[in-house]
């Protein structure tokens, strides 16, 4: 899959716990729960942020509605949208390893 | 249950001064009830409670219904819209003060949201600032004043909210 990654890179830090959450689906409420605990309370989405968050996504094709129950959507990662997380993990893995293996600045 | 009508005006680009007015309200023990157009508030008098307001401004009429869920699922009650300003509130137990948005590069886009509602609306303007400019009739001069005083405060509005928009982007 051929995608153009400076369009979307670096993602910001909500957006890659958003996507990372949709790798099961879940709704908009079961998103803010993950995130929170995946990030051990450093990253809280807040409502307006995951609104927004959720129709760009999806007008991205980086997710996809797979339910709509009453008034809340199920969402979770298209092809794309992994390939895409893929590639952003990929690059703060090398942040983390400069980060940890440099001395100098510690 | 005593009541209050209360006129508080308030510019787009001073959104967040209102939602420091309401909570300051609210710990005064007013209650926001209602708001219409123009700003036109009715609180109820109750106890002093640490209410946290947030105004956000949405137009897709037809999203509406899981754009409030998702602030209803995380405790926020709706209390009602103002030509596109959505109300919410939250009551704070410590002292802080949640937010609806939780980055700025999303908090960005609402105030992208307003500015493209004012753009598609500049061909309005433009188009009454054109017939009031053509004739020298007495009436039509008192709205030509009008017309240039509404021209000057859109460009305003926009500079104000670009500023906002650009200082939000702002990395670092």
């Amino acid at each position: 899959m051929s995608i153009n990654y400076k369009k979307y890179l670096p993602l910001t830090e909500s957006t890659a716990y958003i996507l990372l959450a949709l790798a099961e689906p879940l709704h908009g409420y079961g998103v803010m729960q993950k995130v929170e605990t995946m990030s051990q309370g450093t990253v809280k989405i807040g409502p307006g942020t995951l609104y927004g968050a959720f129709s760009t996504l999806e007008k991205e094709a980086l997710i996809i509605k797979v339910e709509e129950a009453k008034r809340r959507k199920t969402y979770t990662l298209t092809e794309k949208g992994k390939a895409l997380l893929k590639e952003h993990i990929r690059r703060v893995e090398i942040l983390l390893e400069n980060g940890l293996s440099t001395k100098d600045w510690q | 249950m005593s009541t209050m009508k209360k006129f508080h005006w308030f510019w787009a680009w001073d959104d967040e001064k209102e939602e420091a007015w309401l909570r300051q309200m609210a710990q005064e023990g007013w209650h926001f009830k209602s708001v219409s157009l123009p700003g036109s508030y009715i609180f109820e008098k109750g106890e002093a409670i640490d209410y946290v307001y947030r105004l956000d401004y949405f137009v897709d009429r037809k999203d509406m219904p899981a754009y409030l869920q998702i602030f209803e699922d995380t405790g926020w009650d709706y209390l009602g819209e103002m030509s596109g300003w959505q109300y919410f509130r939250i009551e704070s137990h410590d002292g802080n003060a949640p937010e609806i948005y939780s980055d700025k590069a999303s908090k960005a886009k609402k105030y992208e949201r307003l500015i493209l509602y004012l753009v598609i609306f500049l061909p309005i303007f433009l188009s009454m600032m054109n017939i009031t400019s053509r004739g020298d009739a007495g009436y039509l001069r008192f709205f030509s004043f009008f017309a240039e005083a509404f021209m000057l405060l859109y460009i305003y509005a926009m500079v104000r909210l670009i500023h906002r928009v650009t200082n939000l982007k702002k990395k670092v």
